[in-house]
């Protein structure tokens, strides 16, 4: 099993180095947003007081709009670790239909490779791309602020071993469930149009029921109530309490990491029905 | 009890969505170590049957045996002892020769570092040595059909399945690709399973042969036994017009034993072909009717898939197997491209 394992795992690294568009428009992406987007929406709620309201104020309402987070900027970068977490594994199950297309999925189907050494050295690999560019992120967010004329990412919590292993958890998390839900649907459709219209129909409202990119102040109440569910929002809040502190949040980031399990549990579980009946070793 | 390196169908049937009957109770045995050829027109059930026998389908009923073990019991093992040559191609053309040697032998279970050496082996016997770390989507096509078989090498089953291998590939690329067959055939023993639509193939190339028609066996044996099941030389007679009819001037020849009319073409069948021709010309002049054309053909496999089935072996509705590599080569390119 691990030898198989092994042996598609290095498939798909050596599939993604010897694919740099790939690599590019993947960063691409969230570059743009980071130096476009989150540049220009930086929007700040304290600009609208009235002149002489003491700047405590001022900070307690930028505080309570964006969850601790010091500036628009700041909490969207976070933010944006939840979406990219999301867009990256938006190919991993277009790969699984282009294989069967040209004939090389049947040809490991053809292997007594088991099931779970087929799934799981796409899910590692699948989950890898997102785990290294929510780091790329990050980083980036981080260098802007040093960046004369541009807005960037502050820190204003210290952040502890413990902090950062949540961070690096629960991307793992979202990620791994993102390209579990994904993998699955590559494997259950042989189309890629159907494919791209079933992700289509997820990734929107999975992203914008999220607080990944709305200032939390600026949600309606309701959104806010179905935004805690979800499973960017769960990611991203444990990513801002342990970059911007915890004090405005009703849950400590280990609560929220618990919902994550939970998500990744019952997506890994359905998914493990589905695709061994799927890939049956007798069609 | 089957011995190892046999294969048993017995039976077989397969049933697609309850209402498309592929296969209507296939039976036969190849003993190891044979060359077994398995002819059929498309749609005929040929691919499906080699799916049931190499775990790749489940039979609706019927039993498969492969090197002694029930496919439907114990699939896994019987992918570990057999080899699968698909029409297709199916090595990634994103990696090299070597890197899908070693992986495919990975999913074999095999260790990385014996991996390495069959990978070597393999690309030395296949003479891909030079090419071997280019990418798979560089190769000619005869370089890819014979990454192909290595590729379906890699575990050194007992048995080799091919399924159309030499489809798309030019006359010098066929001959290289069968050379490579009978080599290791003699050296290892193996027993081959091939579907083919180059007959020549597989007259020159299996001990015998079943011709397979609407999902069952219409004939098997020797090819030369095959051939004599059509009987004496077979004289096609093209007339320069349809009427009248000179079926029964040409039945009155001596030595005719059968005739089949298609339009303007009298397919005739009869003991000698030389001594036919001259009193058939001379027949069909005298009956006021031109003839066209007069071919002679000793009996060849196509005569015996004419009888048969029916049909011409290229005579197929829709597009033939080649057409549809063509097609799919041709999206890959594509998709390669754009990517």
């Amino acid at each position: 099993m691990l030898r198989e394992f092994a042996a598609l795992t290095r498939r798909e690294f050596l599939k993604l180095a010897r694919n740099p568009q790939a690599i590019f428009t993947s960063l691409f992406l969230p570059l743009v947003y980071l130096l476009l987007f989150g540049q220009g929406f930086n929007i700040n709620p304290a600009q609208y007081l009235p002149p002489g309201t003491p700047a405590s104020v001022g900070l307690a309402i930028v505080h309570s709009y964006f969850r601790g987070a010091p500036n628009y900027y700041s909490y969207f970068s976070a933010g944006m670790v939840g979406f990219v977490a999301l867009t990256a594994t938006l190919f991993i199950g277009a790969n699984v239909i282009f294989d069967k297309l040209f004939g090389i999925f049947k040809r490991t189907r053809g292997t007594p490779a088991p099931t779970a050494a087929v799934f799981g050295s796409r899910l590692v690999a699948g989950a890898a791309q997102p785990l290294a560019l929510a780091f790329f992120v990050l980083g980036l967010a981080v260098l802007f602020k040093h960046i004369p004329g541009l807005n960037g990412l502050d820190v204003t919590a210290s952040v502890t071993a413990l902090g950062a292993g949540e961070v690096v958890l629960a991307i793992l998390l979202l990620a791994l469930m993102f390209a579990t839900l994904f993998l699955t649907i590559g494997i259950l459709l042989d189309v890629p149009q159907t494919y791209f219209a079933a992700v289509n129909l997820l990734n929107l409202p999975v992203l914008l029921t999220s607080d990944a990119l709305y200032p939390w102040g600026s949600m309606p109440a309701w959104m806010q109530n179905v935004s805690q569910y979800n499973p960017v929002s769960l990611a991203v809040n444990v990513i801002r309490e342990t970059l911007f502190g915890s004090s405005l949040y009703p849950y400590s980031a280990g609560v929220y990491l618990l919902g994550l399990f939970a998500w990744s549990a019952v997506l890994i579980g359905i998914a493990l029905v589905l695709v061994r009946r799927a890939l049956r070793p007798l069609e | 009890m089957p011995e190892g390196g046999s294969i048993v169908a017995k039976e077989l049937v397969k049933v697609y969505g309850g209402k498309v009957r592929a296969v209507e109770g296939v039976s036969f045995e190849v003993p190891p170590g044979e060359i077994f050829g398995f002819l059929g027109p498309n749609g005929a059930g040929k691919t499906t049957t080699v799916s049931m026998l190499s775990a790749g389908l489940r039979p609706t009923s019927g039993q498969a045996i492969v090197d002694g073990i029930e496919v439907g019991r114990d699939p896994e093992a019987v992918k570990r002892r057999i080899g699968v040559i698909f029409q297709e191609a199916t090595a990634d053309g994103d990696l090299s020769g070597r890197e899908n040697l070693e992986i495919a032998a990975g999913c074999y279970g095999i260790s990385r570092s014996e991996s390495r050496l069959r990978a070597k082996e393999l690309i030395d016997q296949m003479q891909l040595a030079d090419a071997a770390d280019r990418l798979a989507k560089t190769y000619s096509g005869g370089m890819r059909r014979r990454l192909e078989l290595a590729v379906g090498l890699v575990h050194r089953p007992r048995i080799l399945f091919l399924d159309e291998p030499t489809l798309g590939l030019d006359p010098q690329g066929r001959a290289g690709f069968w050379s490579f067959i009978q080599k290791l055939r003699q050296e290892n023993g193996m027993t081959v399973f091939v579907t083919t639509h180059y007959l020549d193939e597989a007259d020159g190339m299996c001990e015998r042969i079943a011709i397979i028609d609407h999902g069952k066996i219409v004939i098997l044996g020797t090819p030369t036994e095959l051939k004599d099941k059509v009987g004496g030389d077979v004289v096609t007679i093209k007339t320069s017009s349809e009427t009248p009819d000179v079926t029964n001037v040409l039945k009155a020849i001596p030595g005719v034993s059968s005739i089949q009319r298609k339009e303007t073409a009298y397919r005739v069948k009869c003991a000698n072909g030389e001594t036919f021709v001259p009193l058939a010309v001379g027949s069909v002049t005298k009956a006021g009717v031109g003839v066209a054309g007069v071919t002679v053909k000793r009996p060849s496999l196509d005569e015996v898939f004419l009888e048969f089935t029916g049909r011409e072996f290229r005579e197929e509705e829709g597009p033939t197997a080649t057409d549809r590599a063509v097609m799919m080569g041709r999206v890959r390119d594509n998709f390669a491209r754009r990517r």
